[in-house]
């Protein structure tokens, strides 16, 4: 009743930006804010849930998202060809607003989805990007940001070390930062010692999206929460980081 | 003119389509996407005497056409729900069937004490929760007997009793015999996953419950045995999807089914099943249920 719906929709291209990881890109006007998600399926009943993705990014003509594929589901995403159909629910989750002042955002491999549209729409924003490899789809955030610090593990095309290295939160009135749980930890504790607030995007299995089935709980000061519905976005400050 | 109410004890029902407990939380979720109202009754997630918070991650686990889950009962404890999610539910004309989990036979009926004065319109007894710790009740056909006796002296709210699965069938006898207006048949099926990374057990708790298309063929045979053995009316769950699985769970037998992980596949599988019986009744020029109900036997 508040516009929430399944739409099915054309895929325009699905490209392998790195090993393993793809970019999908699907034809239509699909409303979002800032960290919201959709749940996306291509087949019928197996596998059985459709899969929560982060949006990447998105105009009146098309929406598109980022994803490692990790199990079957990720697997048939990654097949999908032009013109092939999948179906689309949401907007999902709670999303984040920008603080104003100056902010950054941090992400870690997939991670980096939700920030390229975070950056377009919260604008003058640092960017800090890590990744294991090789780094991509970077070129994307060029535009969107005051400062665009890339980091890689291995060294490959950017500065080596992992994106929490020397980061530093003092100048920010606030940060974002979607990416592995070790690297979130990280950046809790890094900002709860600078005294900066920090927003994070969780990411857990989930079946509903809608905040029915309990399957996506994370343990927060305030109890136990879902991340589809309360989430995914949470204070980082809230959230009980070892279970 | 079809008529597609159906008599679960003194309970009459607008249709058989009801919400299964722990797929739709207290309705609300679903009221964003639709009319609650429509469907015939929801059963509301599983309550217990205090809050409880469930397991911990992970919860669910796909298999093929199915679900595992280990939720563990997290739900905010009789009394808020007696205080905030029925009002709600009620306001919303919604038929709420209360599921309730006790930890020891008196729990449930202190559970049942406090909802018999209360606005719901049935209780579920949930014999049969693979994810917490103790023994099921509903393996026990004198356990479970005796539950659902003491349960009755309590209230006068029409009595379900959600079985396990692969029951035996002197169980369902037995709570019928003590006082039952209908038995759901049944809970999800305890089953398991081993993360072959890590050479252990998925879950926390070892042991999940399986639920979704994978189980319906053994829901529908369950069910098909239930209906000959016992007078009061079966309740079919088990993988429920679309309007055609209910036909042929009511075609066993069932007076009603139960929609669970469906809602999760499709948050409007259930209004969906619901207008597509309606067709099929329209369509099959039947005036009501009874027409085809156990046909199968």
């Amino acid at each position: 009743m508040d516009g929430l719906a399944v739409r099915t929709a054309p895929v325009l291209t699905n490209g392998e930006v790195a090993p393993g990881v793809f970019h999908l890109t699907v034809c239509g006007s699909f409303p979002a804010k800032p960290a919201q998600f959709y749940m996306l399926r291509a087949w019928e009943l197996d596998p059985l849930l459709a899969r929560p993705m982060s949006v990447f990014e998105r105009t009146e003509e098309q929406i598109s998202f980022l994803y490692e594929v990790r199990g079957r589901g990720t697997e048939l995403l990654s097949r999908l060809k032009s013109r092939d159909v999948l179906s689309l629910f949401g907007p999902l989750g709670n999303g984040w607003e920008r603080s104003p002042g100056r902010v950054a955002l941090i992400g870690g491999g997939c991670g980096i989805a939700p920030l390229l549209q975070t950056a377009k729409t919260f604008r003058e924003v640092d960017l800090y990007l890590g990744f294991r490899e090789k780094p991509f789809l970077v070129e994307a955030f060029d535009q969107a940001a005051i400062q665009l610090v890339v980091t890689s593990e291995t060294g490959d095309g950017a500065r080596k070390g992992v994106v929490t290295d020397g980061f530093d939160p003092v100048d920010y009135e606030a940060c974002y930062a979607c990416g592995p749980h070790g690297m979130l930890k990280t950046l809790a504790q890094i900002c709860n010692t600078a005294g900066v607030p920090l927003f994070v995007s969780l990411e857990e299995r989930m079946a509903c999206g809608i905040g029915a089935c309990l399957g996506c709980a994370v343990k927060t000061t305030n109890g136990v929460r879902r991340v589809c519905l309360d989430g995914p976005v949470f204070r980082a400050a809230e959230v009980i980081w070892d279970v | 003119m079809s008529d597609q109410s159906v008599q679960i004890g003194s309970l009459k029902l607008k249709n058989p389509v009801i919400a299964a407990s722990g797929t739709f939380g207290f309705g609300a979720e679903y009221a964003d996407l639709y009319d609650v109202s429509r469907l015939g009754a929801v059963c509301t997630k599983g309550l217990t005497l205090r809050p409880r918070e469930g397991n911990p991650s992970p919860r669910l686990w796909e298999t093929p056409c199915g679900l595992l889950n280990s939720i563990g009962l997290q739900n905010p404890g009789i009394d808020a729900f007696l205080q905030q999610e029925l009002p709600r539910m009620k306001a919303q004309e919604i038929v709420t069937v209360a599921n309730v989990w006790g930890e020891r036979p008196t729990e449930y009926v202190e559970i049942v004490e406090r909802l018999s004065e209360s606005a719901v319109d049935a209780i579920e007894l949930n014999l049969s929760c693979p994810n917490v710790p103790g023994e099921m009740l509903g393996q026990q056909a004198k356990a479970a007997g005796q539950v659902v006796k003491e349960v009755r002296k309590v209230s006068k709210k029409p009595l379900w009793v959600k079985l396990p699965p692969n029951v035996r069938l002197e169980v369902a006898q037995a709570v019928e015999e003590e006082g039952a207006n209908a038995v759901c048949a049944s809970n999800t099926f305890r089953a398991m996953a081993i993360d072959i990374e890590t050479g252990k057990p998925v879950f926390g708790r070892v042991f999940a419950g399986l639920s979704g298309p994978a189980i319906r063929p053994i829901a529908l045979r369950i069910v098909y045995e239930l209906v000959d053995v016992l007078d009061i009316p079966v309740v079919g769950i088990g993988g429920i999807t679309t309007w055609q699985d209910a036909v042929a769970f009511i075609m066993a037998g069932a007076t009603a089914v139960q929609v669970g992980t469906a809602n999760f596949i499709d948050p409007w599988s259930a209004i969906r099943i619901v207008e597509g019986l309606e067709e099929f009744m329209r369509h099959r020029r039947h005036s009501n249920w009874e027409e085809i109900r156990g046909c199968a036997h």
